[in-house]
């Protein structure tokens, strides 16, 4: 099978991530990657890929460019995966799709009038325990899920670094309404809603209490109701105001219950992976995303190209069906 | 050998923390001064609230304020100062940390060191000289007041008053500084001399975070840090910088507490394990190396 030349768009934290899963994959190459910043490119160039730029349209230009992963901040997504499928290139986008449902409905059209694949990058479906459980609630033997309780409370945007010693500096867009679409809602909140659609099918409605602690222009915790149309009733809670990341969900069902909760991961086991040129634990469901991304190309597969669109919507309803207290 | 006072405050509100910080004053014999313009010195080293330990607690700040309007003049000015750093920004600190609530309820104003003024100083630290900009508003300030925190640092064991004051430097790139910690956080001190240091020991740092209620106050930054290594189970002895403040005449590493027994607090505060110590030790020494380059 010939190899897929990839290029790599946007080298923060989880473009990092991403290229140096890209080199733990045999049907990949790395051929090209773009970031404004040339300390991020220099990374780049440290694992061997050849072709950097500091403008990602230079790049959409390569001809034998077959794919892009894209992570950049949430208000460069459509216009760069517009132009990436405009060019014919498959497209690996990071989460949230969009900062709102007019630019997500713009890129799922794209990605359609163009036929290219497209995918979403959402890690926890890659998770084997999560994936483990799903099995379990599908065979039936917790009965029929009434309620449930998902968790993604973190950091966010105030996480250190890998070693854990310092801190790293919080990219701005990250806390501007206007450039990221919304707050803790639309960062953690679409993994959260994803998950849960994925568990309990389509969401029918859902009411949303937004908290500032930290004074942003976004919120920074939020908790949501979502009611399902296979009869669950969920509780969504995300919020960027712990340094001890908790992400999981509760299934409780007519027969059992059962729950899956991942705490933080080691920093320093990370760390000492990362030295050392080795894959940590953190980054497995980031190359299980890519390595389906990639299926999809070789087996010429479907990805449902709307389903982080869907995602959206919940939002966008959730934000506009605020509880106030 | 100077005088450090120590008071336990239990108690989380104004009130409360004005009390023991007036009584940390009395036990050191502190006097406050005719003051027309105060600056105040905050430990907002990046965006993790009060509640973490790891800065200074808005509300120690507003207590600080009512005693110094209570006591020295209603009409006083009042400036609380911090600096961008490399993680971090001051128009998102004061926001985030509670600080611009504080400074509207108390009617106090909020400065970014390197946004103001300065005028450049030239130090000498242990044969080396340094340059800095100097922040008109400290150096024209009546009363310069060191409000720190007492928490765990990789490159200088402890941060408390002296490192506090390096976020004074105007210069918002701090980490080119960080191969010669020691020597700047001294020189940063020798320049930009503070009155007082009252230390918010309410909630700590430590190997975990803990509310230990210690309240702290000296006017020699020396003395109080060697105090606070050593309730964070530090041999004052072994912190680099302490002893050349000490040699380059910023205080005293011997000194005497006054009130609270320390041990009480040294028994409680979350002291590092062996193992965060390797950790410690070896990221120092990943970054000499030049490895922590290979981290995302």
């Amino acid at each position: 099978m010939e190899k897929i030349n990839l290029g790599v768009i946007g080298l923060g934290f989880i473009g990092k991530v991403h290229l140096r899963n890209c080199l733990n994959l045999k049907s990949v190459r790395v051929v090209a990657a773009a970031d404004s910043s040339k300390k991020a490119l220099n990374y780049a160039k440290s694992f061997g890929v050849k072709q950097l730029f500091t403008d990602y349209h230079e790049l959409l230009k390569i001809k034998n460019l077959d794919a892009v992963i894209i992570s950049l901040p949430t208000h460069l997504h459509g216009e760069c995966a517009i132009s990436a499928m405009e060019e014919g290139k498959h497209v690996f986008l990071e989460k949230p799709l969009a900062r709102n449902l007019e630019e997500g409905k713009e890129i799922v059209l794209a990605a359609r009038r163009n036929s290219v694949k497209f995918v979403v990058g959402y890690p926890l479906r890659f998770i084997p325990e999560f994936v483990n459980l799903w099995k379990e609630m599908e065979s039936g033997v917790l009965g029929d899920i009434q309620t449930a309780y998902a968790v993604n409370v973190a950091a966010g945007p105030f996480f250190y670094r890998a070693e854990s010693a310092t801190p790293r500096p919080v990219p701005e867009w990250w806390l501007n309404k206007d450039l990221a679409g919304g707050g803790v809602l639309m960062d953690l909140g679409s993994h959260m809603i994803n998950l849960t659609r994925w568990f309990f099918g389509e969401i029918k409605e859902i009411k949303a209490y937004l908290g500032h602690r930290f004074n942003l222009d976004v919120e920074d915790h939020a908790i949501c109701i979502a009611s399902f149309e296979g009869g669950t009733t969920a509780i969504i809670n995300v919020g960027w105001f712990s340094q001890e990341a908790k992400i999981g969900i509760e299934l409780y069902g007519t027969v059992e219950h059962d729950s899956f909760l991942q705490g933080s991961q080691s920093r320093v086991a990370t760390a000492i992976k990362l030295i050392l040129g080795r894959t940590p634990k953190f980054f497995a469901p980031y190359l299980k995303e890519l390595s389906y991304f990639i299926d999809c190309i070789n087996c010429d597969s479907s990805p449902p190209v709307d389903d982080a669109l869907k995602d959206l919507e919940i939002i966008d309803r959730a934000y506009r069906n605020w509880i106030d207290f | 050998m100077s005088l450090v006072g120590s008071v336990e405050c239990k108690t989380r509100n104004v009130d409360s923390i004005k009390k023991a910080i007036w009584e940390a004053f009395r036990l050191i014999d502190y006097k406050l001064p005719k003051a027309e313009k105060i600056v105040i010195k905050p430990n907002m080293c990046y965006y993790w609230d009060w509640s973490t330990g790891q800065t200074t607690d808005p509300l120690f700040v507003a207590a600080l304020i009512d005693l110094f309007r209570e006591e020295i003049s209603p009409d006083v000015k009042i400036s609380i100062v911090e600096s961008d750093a490399s993680a971090m920004k001051c128009k998102y600190a004061f926001k985030y940390l509670g600080y611009e609530k504080l400074a509207k309820d108390c009617n106090v104003d909020l400065v970014n060191l390197s946004t103001v003024e300065a005028e450049k100083a030239t130090v000498k630290v242990a044969d080396e000289v340094f340059e800095f900009m100097v922040p008109k508003i400290i150096r024209d300030a009546d009363l310069c007041v060191n409000v720190p925190k007492m928490k765990y640092m990789s490159f200088t064991k402890i941060s408390a008053a002296l490192k506090n004051i390096y976020g004074c430097n105007p210069y918002p790139k701090k980490f080119e500084y960080h191969s010669k910690l020691d020597k700047v956080i001294v020189a940063l001190n020798k320049v930009m001399p503070f009155n007082l240091h009252v230390l918010d020991g309410l909630t700590v740092c430590g190997s975990k975070t803990l509310r230990l209620g210690i309240v702290m106050a000296s006017q020699d930054p020396v003395a109080i840090d060697s105090v606070a290594a050593k309730i964070m189970g530090i041999n004052p002895k072994s912190v680099v910088h302490l002893k050349l403040a000490e040699k380059e005449g910023l205080g005293k590493r011997s000194f005497v507490v006054k009130g609270a027994n320390i041990d009480y607090f040294r028994k409680r505060f979350p002291e590092k394990g062996l193992s965060e110590k390797a950790i410690t030790l070896g990221y120092r020494v990943a970054c000499k190396l030049g490895l922590d380059k290979r981290l995302v």
